[in-house]
């Protein structure tokens, strides 16, 4: 019987020799990554500014000579935590910043606690972000402040720019910012307002559990959970692989819950009316359009992003004012976007080159 | 070496990926309906309402036993959490006030100068203006 095309006879041994040693390498590995815990994660040096409730700030410590005169602010998105941008030294966004010279704080939140149910939307940008960007402003000495928000981060420092036009925010890069809240087709289905009562579920249990915030993400690619389970064993000899895989999964299940209030103006004012895209927000009875951010802004999207795909992020750089605006779409999903091998060689780079001419 | 067309190994991967993504996409299609909306809205909606009675009797239940209710505990939670934002700012305000006295402190630990400029670029344009994609 003649071999199929394409197959060497000649290496079978071999082959099976590599299998034989996998296997055995996964039972060892496999045991090792039930005993041991993960690599720690988010450990750049660091102080809190301050911490209230909810809302961490942080002030990374400088990793060069001199720094670049306009400091950044990360707002981070309120399901998950920031150490998605500070992973472990080599794939920290976080370190990346420090030491191209940039002078970094972040806004990270910490899950709210049951009496902080009532957090609004007005709370997150007309008290926390400005609270924040007051003390960046008084411990970095600089009046301008350059704004970077990831996610649902982006959507706060959107109605916090379009609502503090004036200032002190000098330039905004957004990263996969969602503004028409139709286009992200499932959850507007699983938040479709026939069915979906979004004040018995507050009334019920104050603040939303991150089981339901990370289910309904994963409901989003049903079935990848399993699937990179499988990956995993047969990759589970690669101690690389196990690494990476154990940072994106720590930080993917670490899903925070969300203020009950602030869930309820999310679902109505966005999910429902989609007031952002239909120039009809309004925070705290402010006008919140985004024509009227006039600064430089960046928005960074992702090719294959399930969870803002790019018809609900489109919108952004046609709707603000700004002159200087740009759009850079970027191999990679929602997450690999900002972190991992894929961020390194991508968006990093790029957000280096708009930026550090916009910091002086 | 076999290639890949004829590695097994790499057969079960393409499979795995395949199946993966036509999974996704026959379990999104069947998401997108109103019909799945109403149905994991009506579950969800009815796991609410038990929590919500289940509560409302712990809360009598708790009453009964003369033991404190779990809004009187985030009641005594809120006193607490205005107490320990006031003992960050007052530690925030020592630190502040430590600064003159202790180069060694968030305040006075040393910061780099903000004289950092750009890299050269040979050729380069001043930052872009305008839309661009």
């Amino acid at each position: 019987m003649n071999a199929p095309a394409g197959l060497d006879l000649a290496s079978i041994p071999e082959r099976i020799e590599a299998e034989v040693q996998r296997t055995i390498q996964r039972s060892i590995k496999g045991v090792e990554y039930f005993s041991t815990s993960g690599p720690t994660l988010g450990s750049t040096p660091k102080d809190i500014l301050h911490a209230r409730g909810t809302m961490n700030l942080y002030h990374y410590r400088a990793l060069a000579d001199e720094v670049y005169r306009v400091p950044v602010l990360i707002v981070m998105a309120t399901t998950n935590r920031g150490y998605i941008l500070d992973m472990v030294p080599g794939q920290s966004f976080i370190e990346f910043l420090l030491k191209c010279g940039y002078d970094v704080y972040m806004l990270d939140w910490t899950a709210p606690r049951p009496e902080e149910r009532s957090l609004r939307m007005e709370d997150y940008v007309l008290d926390f972000i400005p609270d924040c960007v007051r003390r960046v402003q008084a411990d970095s000495g600089e009046p301008d402040i350059s704004v970077i928000g990831y996610c649902f981060g982006g959507v706060l420092s959107l109605l916090y720019g379009s609502i503090f036009s004036d200032g002190p925010m000098k330039n905004l890069i957004c990263f996969t910012t969602p503004i028409d809240f139709r286009e992200l087709k499932l959850f507007s289905n699983f938040s479709d307002r026939r069915y979906f009562d979004v004040d018995r579920l507050i009334d019920s249990v104050g603040n939303v559990p991150p089981e339901m915030i990370l289910s309904s993400f994963e409901m989003l690619r049903p079935a990848s959970r399993a699937v990179s389970q499988i990956q995993l064993w047969e990759n589970i000899w690669n101690d690389e692989f196990v690494k990476s895989y154990r940072m994106f999964d720590r930080w993917a299940t670490d899903t925070l819950p969300l203020a009950g209030e602030y869930f309820r103006a999310i679902t109505k004012d966005l999910m429902w009316d989609n007031k952002l895209y239909n120039d009809t927000m309004t925070v705290g009875g402010r006008k919140a359009q985004l024509a009227d951010i006039k600064l430089p802004i960046l928005h960074a999207v992702a090719e294959h992003d399930h969870i803002v795909p790019y018809e609900a992020a489109k919108h952004l750089i046609a709707k603000v004012g700004s002159e200087d605006k740009e759009e850079v779409m970027l191999k990679g999903g929602h997450v690999s976007l900002v972190a991992g091998a894929n961020a390194i060689k991508r968006l990093w780079p790029k957000l280096d080159s708009w930026l550090a001419g916009r910091s002086i | 070496m076999a290639d890949k067309g004829s590695d097994p190994v790499a057969l079960w991967q393409k499979m795995i990926g395949e199946m993966e993504k036509g999974f996704n996409a026959f379990a999104n299609q069947a998401m997108s309906s109103p019909e799945f909306s109403k149905a994991m809205n009506q579950a969800g909606g009815a796991t609410a309402g038990a929590q919500k009675q289940f509560g409302d009797l712990m809360e009598k239940y708790l009453l009964n036993m003369n033991l404190p209710s779990r809004a009187q505990m985030i009641g005594m939670a809120e006193r607490l959490q205005t107490i320990e934002s006031q003992l960050n700012e007052i530690k925030a305000m020592l630190q502040q006030m430590n600064a003159g006295n202790s180069p060694s402190g968030y305040a006075g630990a040393p910061r780099p100068p903000r004289t950092k400029r750009p890299p050269a670029v040979p050729g380069s344009a001043p930052p872009p203006s305008g839309e661009q994609k």
